[in-house]
């Protein structure tokens, strides 16, 4: 044994005092009493027991000095030499994913867990470190490698269950960078075994496994939803469901969907042991929303029963057509029911709709209108582009696949005997974007994203050829009218927890994610994309703007000042993850290893014993003095 | 303050109206002898003989009867009552003194006795007596009586009540009431003195006084006791088990001196200090009337 502070000892002075103290007689307090005869009776009786009368202010002195000794020792801190040769090293992982929440073993998974890892902690002896790691969502340290055992009790206390998927095997390799290399090393895993790799961490040699489940619960959950805008109906959407039925029984339940808490449909499900039920709706709707499927079924994991997907609203958009005349045309977009048509024969007759789509066919203006322009078979010269003669029979060899304008378009195999030659000015060919275009290289069809609103231009005449005939046309002007309105994409995908989302801000300003909980977390502030996520509970996320000083009304530019609480992105997330729906332990053998809880001794210092040895002392001597057994 | 206040007067005069009403003719009011001879109370007649007291002659049984036949009346004289009061240092010891106390039970029993006719002498004692007022009768005496206890003040002598009992007894005097006011710590006990008394046909009552701290003293820890009476002391560490012990031992000392009262017939009134003392006399007095 060593002594971190011997010159604590010169506290053993003290003793001195004490020792004198005690040689010194003490007058004894004089106390007059009428009479002495019954006193004696009593003290004549204990005369046999005289030498204990002696001793117990010997006793006394005795304690007093051991008080001192074990107090002075305690000072000089004394430690074992084996503590600092055996100190251990531990990482603690545990597992705070979506399963976790289950209630099959009482009150979770997850309390048990947490329970274990107090039992550790306190396990741990004085000069042991322990570091935490959760494997929920994707591993996260919290706490590094200390002895502190309130610091780790924290720790332990703060972990709360998440909706994200397990990620124990990358949470132990993080545990392995950090002890790996140190002797004296173990990970402990707290999980309830509902990942694939824990067969391969049950024979790992420096990862110890302790699971927090029964073997057979029964859960079933949502494993799919996805909610989307129709191709080819403007106000249509479908609905992609897939339920799991990660139990030993069959299970009998209903699964409901509601849009905005208005019931749309109710279908009642009957499956199979490790059956899987999958549909698809098709609806109606215009207003858009937020969805949400349910599971009419207890079970052990609630967080897997619900399920919600955001709808895009579909907005009615005025548009005006300036054309001689062509049918077609009318009837494309009369047939969208988010279109609001007016036809004119000239541009200057045609009425002037604020933010509304012009489509301009054959004539255009020498300078072009300000606003979206929608320019089909143009004849005429404008401030973007020249006019050359006609494109006889332009095949289509080239079309951007990738832009959202040609999604589902093709038009590679449609006739169109004649097209116009457009030669781009200078400062429109830079800003202008081919979205298809003829084996000569000539542009057919392309944008132009100018200050004062898009252009998008096609330059075949409709009249001739079967372009208006083919499906491609309705999706072509469907796909524009959403690429004007900057409703980007029919799907808007509702992610699981645990990925992430890229997101464009439209607007500058400051930006916080709030989460379902209703926590926030900031975002970056500027035009590029931002990464959201690993979302970590499933609910609805938003972004939002920071509430500023100078709020104006809506429909002033962005970044000037925006009103608080109106979302900027909406998205929903959903735990949608078979892994995390499959309660079951992947290995059922592994429930029953032993609690590994490092030996140890509660995890105090020598020091501590004897300060505790101390207050006993004390207490002793008190309990003596006040019992009259010394003075 | 003085020992016998105006207030205490009062008490005085309101416990020999009381006595009267209550017992009259037990404790200290006069008592009947078996003695027929000059009273006023018929006792029954008895044939006349030559030589008797023509005045005594029932007249009226001779006028019915024509037989001769002499009233005999029962003779009343008046009780002695010796107040032997504990003058030791023992006496001297509470809050109030035991002696004050003692004291004042002493006047208001005789002021009683003094109220009723009868003769009353008082005795102090320790070791030995230490001073004694001679018997005397009539109420008025009570002053001199009062003024004799007020006068006494603590010897320095350790009680010795068989001492003081023998020399009592051999004194010239009539048999009576001995009523022995006292905390009973005697080193030698207390039985031999009191069976002095009663070997002389005299009739002992007792009344025990004590203080509440001497029943249950908070004496904790180191400490050096005192004898009041002797001086002795005695170094002892006293602990609760101590205590315990000690009131054991009292409450043992205040029952042997009940049951030698019960087995002797002798009267035994047991008080705390903390007791009034005009209350005490009036326990006495019901305690006496229920016997009678």
């Amino acid at each position: 044994m060593s002594l971190a502070n011997p010159a604590a000892l010169a506290w053993s002075a003290l003793a001195a005092p004490i020792v004198v103290f005690y040689i010194l007689k003490i007058r004894l307090r004089r106390v007059p009493v009428s009479t002495i005869l019954f006193w004696r009776q009593i003290f004549e009786e204990k005369q046999p027991r005289s030498i204990w009368q002696t001793l117990r202010h010997l006793l006394s002195l005795l304690v007093q000095l051991t008080f001192l000794a074990t107090l002075v020792f305690a000072l000089a801190e004394p430690y074992f030499h084996w503590e600092i040769v055996e100190a251990r090293k531990f990482a603690l992982v545990i597992d705070d994913s979506a399963s976790t929440r289950a209630t099959d073993v009482a009150p979770s998974r997850l309390a048990k867990i947490k329970d274990e890892a107090r039992r550790i902690v306190d396990g741990l002896r004085f000069r042991d470190e322990m570091t935490i790691i959760a494997a929920g969502t994707q591993p996260r340290v919290l706490c590094g490698l200390t002895n502190h055992h309130r610091a780790l009790l924290e720790a332990v206390d703060g972990v709360s269950a998440t909706d994200g998927p397990t990620s124990v095997d990358a949470a132990v390799e993080l545990a392995r960078k950090l002890i790996g290399g140190q002797k004296n090393h173990t990970i402990l895993v707290l999980t309830d075994g509902g990942f694939d790799g824990l067969s391969a961490l049950l024979k790992a040699a420096d990862v110890e496994v302790r699971l927090a489940a029964t073997p057979h619960p029964s859960n079933v959950g949502i494993t799919r939803f996805q909610a989307r805008r129709s191709l080819l109906d403007p106000v249509g959407y479908e609905i992609l469901a897939e339920v799991f039925n990660a139990s030993d029984e069959s299970v009998a339940c209903r699964f409901e969907v509601d849009l905005n808490d208005n019931p749309i449909d109710v279908v009642p499900l009957k499956i199979e042991p490790g059956g899987t039920w999958r549909q698809v709706f098709e609806k109606t709707s215009t207003e858009g929303g937020r969805l949400a499927a349910r599971l009419d079924h207890d079970d052990a994991l609630a967080v897997d029963n619900l399920a919600e997907a955001i709808l895009p609203r579909r907005e009615v958009r005025p548009v005006t057509l300036v054309t001689p005349g062509n049918l077609f045309l009318e009837k494309v977009f009369e047939a969208n029911p988010l279109v609001k048509l007016v036809v004119a024969k000239a541009l200057d007759q045609a009425p002037r709709t604020s933010g509304g789509l012009i489509v301009l066919h054959r004539e255009v203006p020498a300078k072009l209108p300000p606003g979206p322009l929608f320019v089909i078979e143009p004849t005429t010269a404008c401030d973007l582009w020249d006019v050359g003669p006609p494109i006889q029979n332009p095949v289509v060899a080239k079309q951007d696949r990738d832009s959202e304008l040609m999604a589902h378009v093709r038009l590679d195999n449609v006739l169109m005997p004649e097209a116009r030659r457009l030669v781009l000015k200078v400062g429109a060919a830079e800003k202008a974007k081919i979205l298809a275009s003829s084996i000569e290289g000539e542009p057919l069809f392309f944008s132009v994203d100018r200050p004062e609103g898009k252009v998008l231009v096609l330059t075949v005449n409709l009249d001739k050829g079967d372009l208006p005939l083919q499906t491609a046309f309705p999706i072509l002007s469907a796909n524009a009218l959403g690429w004007f309105s900057n409703s980007r994409g029919e799907l808007r995908p509702s992610p699981s927890t645990g990925d992430v989302v890229s997101w464009t801000p439209t607007a500058r300003g400051p930006l916080v994610l709030r989460a379902p909980d209703g926590k926030t977390r900031p975002l970056p502030n500027d035009d590029k994309p931002i990464t959201l996520g690993p979302f970590d509970l499933s609910g609805v996320w938003s972004v939002e703007h920071v509430p500023t000083a100078n709020v104006k009304p809506s429909g002033t530019d962005a970044g000037k000042g925006v009103e608080a609480g109106a979302p900027e992105f909406v998205i929903a997330c959903n735990l949608a993850n078979r892994d995390e729906t499959d309660l079951r332990p992947r290995d059922v053998e592994a429930l029953k290893r032993p609690s590994p809880i490092p030996a140890g001794f509660g995890g105090r210092p020598v020091w501590y014993i004897l300060i505790l040895l101390a207050w006993l002392l004390a207490a002793f001597e008190w309990f003596l003095y006040q019992r009259r057994w010394i003075s | 303050m003085p020992l016998f206040d105006s207030e205490f007067l009062k008490k005085l005069e309101y416990l020999s109206i009381v006595s009267r009403r209550v017992f009259r003719g037990s404790l200290l009011a006069q008592r009947r002898t078996t003695q027929l001879g000059g009273g006023i109370e018929f006792a029954d007649h008895r044939e006349y003989t030559p030589g008797d007291d023509f005045r005594y002659l029932d007249w009226n049984v001779y006028a019915r009867f024509d037989e001769l036949l002499l009233k005999r009346f029962q003779e009343e004289e008046d009780l002695h009552v010796y107040i032997l009061l504990d003058a030791s240092r023992s006496m001297e010891f509470g809050d109030p003194p035991k002696f004050d106390y003692a004291r004042r039970v002493a006047a208001a029993l005789a002021y009683i006795a003094l109220a009723d006719l009868d003769r009353v002498g008082v005795v102090a004692f320790a070791g030995d007596v230490v001073a004694d007022f001679p018997l005397t009768r009539g109420k008025a005496r009570i002053l001199p009586l009062l003024k004799f206890l007020e006068a006494l003040a603590p010897d320095r002598d350790a009680t010795d009540l068989s001492r003081v009992a023998a020399g009592f007894v051999h004194r010239n005097q009539r048999r009576g009431l001995a009523v022995v006011v006292s905390d009973f710590y005697d080193p030698g006990g207390f039985e031999r003195g009191l069976d002095i008394l009663r070997h002389h046909r005299y009739e002992p009552h007792v009344i025990q006084i004590h203080d509440k701290r001497e029943a249950d003293p908070r004496l904790l820890g180191d400490l050096e006791l005192i004898d009041v009476e002797s001086g002795a002391g005695q170094k002892v560490t006293v602990t609760e088990k101590n205590l315990r012990q000690y009131r054991r031992i009292f409450d043992q000392f205040q029952e042997s001196l009940k049951h030698y009262c019960s087995a002797n017939g002798v009267g035994c009134t047991r008080t705390a200090t903390d007791v009034p003392f005009d209350e005490l006399i009036l326990r006495m007095m019901r305690v006496a009337g229920a016997l009678q």
